[in-house]
């Protein structure tokens, strides 16, 4: 699999600090998969989001972004292949109307006025929002205040888009709007998802979960696997997967297969004994 | 305290009677020392709702009842510290308010503030710091070396060294870690069994089954319905109308009811959904 983002052995200590938030870290990111990156608050996820970005520059060791070891030369460039949605919508708007705002980063890449309009049009489109397009993005709610933010990141085309928590200040409806819409545009744009998140059921979209520990990456395997860790997982900032925590507690009376059950298994296996009683 | 809302429309734009209110003649009750959730939509009034307790928003019309103060459309802005200093309020991003250097400064603010001597305000500090579950080494900090979390803490201390008599959290725990938010709820629920009336908004249904003993529902500004979590989250108008969502444990009962099982009031925690499951499968 070609890697769009690869990390090799990278450290890097805040000024000020003494122990290194990011400790000799390594780790590849396929083209078009959906990593979560998960760990506990501290544990250097956003500081690896901020190192992949460009925005602190590594102590040492390499990032390669699309084939290119980022440097000071060609950090902008590799900016402009990575979009960040970040926790809170109401942080990212500097525009008086939503339109305004999605422009916002193309305007910032010299895009001409004529193609901007165009741009802006399509994006606010593929988040389902053209009809807010004259609206004060501060009179949305925060589930299309996020896809406004979405809008804006997808209109300067990026490769990578990485969610830092950027669903967990959003109601439940709002938070399903935006998965339902990265799950959309991961397959019609071909992009790479890399998503920081504490919330268990989101990472089940994710075909892979990376745990953060103190600066180092602790555990690299598709969710399942990760889930098989049970009550382990509150040492990394997760909680046990909801239809783990029922499994466990119906044990006693039910017997049900070993491991990790969705919640789609759990209810098959909890049928299955109700009828044989 | 017991706080009582009557009739209280709030509107954003007094001067155009064709704004959407942010509040829509709500008239509610929350009792004395007791967990009130507050839920709704992002956008139904819950933090219009809750911001009219200590009067940081006055009601266009109706009157709100805190103990034995009533705030009206008249109220003026003076006289209110009592109120204030009563009725503790956490924002959300609350480590957005931290300021001072140091975290001992920070959490003396609020006691300094409504007129505490510095001495007693340094001993709530570390009364404090305490309380929510950090060292007492940290007072000597900034509060901006700190993590999310305890950043998130340090400002929790502050609203609690006033000693309110009711707290008030607006989503206290986004952002947190799970062991974080579990911590920060059970701090919650340990300020109310020691007598503080707590109220909370948020949008983490399992959070208020776990926790609330009350909950109010809100939708476009108007208070849809109040009762315990059992009570609402049972309540089919509610659901038909799509006003609530539900907790984890109740989606699951409604799963597993397409065959063989049957709830006649749906499981809303974990422990009651594994009782009842047991429950139908043995038979009794």
């Amino acid at each position: 699999m070609e890697n769009i983002i690869s990390i090799k052995d990278v450290t890097y200590t805040y000024p000020d600090s003494e122990a290194p938030a990011i400790k000799n870290l390594s780790l590849d990111i396929h083209s078009n998969e959906w990593l979560s990156i998960v760990g506990k608050n501290g544990s250097g996820k956003s500081t690896l989001t901020k190192l992949i970005d460009g925005l602190i520059e590594c102590d040492s060791g390499t990032i390669e972004i699309a084939g290119q070891i980022i440097n000071e030369e060609n950090i902008w460039e590799a900016r402009e292949k990575i979009g960040i949605i970040f926790q809170n919508p109401d942080h990212q708007f500097v525009g008086a109307t939503v339109e305004d705002d999605v422009a916002f980063g193309l305007e910032n890449q010299g895009v001409p006025r004529d193609k901007m309009v165009k741009e802006v049009n399509e994006a606010l489109k593929m988040v389902d929002m053209q009809e807010y397009k004259t609206r004060d993005p501060q009179s949305l709610s925060g589930g299309q205040k996020q896809r406004v933010a979405i809008a804006g990141v997808l209109a300067t085309k990026p490769q990578i888009i990485i969610m830092d928590e950027s669903t967990s200040m959003l109601d439940p409806n709002g938070r399903k709007t935006v998965l339902d819409l990265i799950k959309r545009l991961r397959h019609e744009q071909n992009m790479t998802i890399i998503s920081i998140t504490h919330d268990i059921e989101e990472t089940q979209l994710s075909e892979r979960i990376v745990v953060l520990n103190d600066g180092q990456v602790v555990k690299d395997d598709e969710p399942k696997s990760i889930y098989d860790l049970g009550p382990e997982l509150t040492n990394f900032g997760l909680e046990e997967p909801f239809s783990s925590q029922v499994a466990s507690s119906l044990r006693d009376t039910i017997k049900l297969p070993e491991g990790y059950l969705n919640e789609e298994e759990l209810i098959d296996n909890v049928w299955k004994s109700f009828s044989k009683m | 305290m017991e706080i009582i809302f009557k009739n209280v429309t709030h509107s954003y734009e007094a001067n155009n009677p064709l704004a959407a209110l942010g509040l829509d003649d709500v008239s509610v009750d929350i009792k004395n020392k007791k967990f009130t959730a507050i839920i709704g939509k992002t956008g139904s009034g819950k933090s219009t709702l809750v911001r009219h307790i200590n009067a940081l928003l006055k009601p266009t019309s109706g009157t709100i009842t805190v103990g034995n103060r009533e705030i009206t459309p008249d109220t003026n802005n003076k006289n209110l510290k009592p109120l204030r200093k009563n009725v503790g309020m956490v924002f959300q991003f609350p480590e957005s308010q931290l300021f001072e250097d140091t975290v001992e400064k920070d959490i003396m603010f609020g006691p300094m503030n409504f007129g505490v001597s510095e001495e007693d305000a340094k001993l709530a500090a570390h009364d404090m710091i305490k309380l929510v579950g950090l060292d007492e080494k940290y007072l000597s900090k900034s509060p901006f070396d700190l993590s999310g979390g305890q950043m998130r803490r340090v400002a929790i201390a502050g609203v609690l060294a006033t000693h309110p008599e009711t707290i008030i959290l607006d989503e206290p725990t986004a952002g947190l870690d799970p062991v974080g938010r579990k911590e920060i709820m059970d701090l919650f629920k340990n300020l109310q069994s020691e007598g503080k009336t707590v109220i909370l908004i948020t949008h983490n249904m399992d959070d208020v089954a776990n926790y609330a003993d009350e909950v109010i529902v809100m939708h476009d500004g108007r208070k849809v319905a109040e009762g315990t979590p059992m009570e609402v989250f049972n309540n089919q108008k509610l659901l038909r109308d799509d006003m609530l969502t539900l907790p984890q444990s109740a989606i699951f009962a409604q799963k597993l009811s397409k065959k063989y099982f049957k709830f006649d009031q749906l499981p809303i925690t974990i422990s009651d959904l594994s009782t009842e499951i047991k429950r139908q499968i043995n038979g009794d």
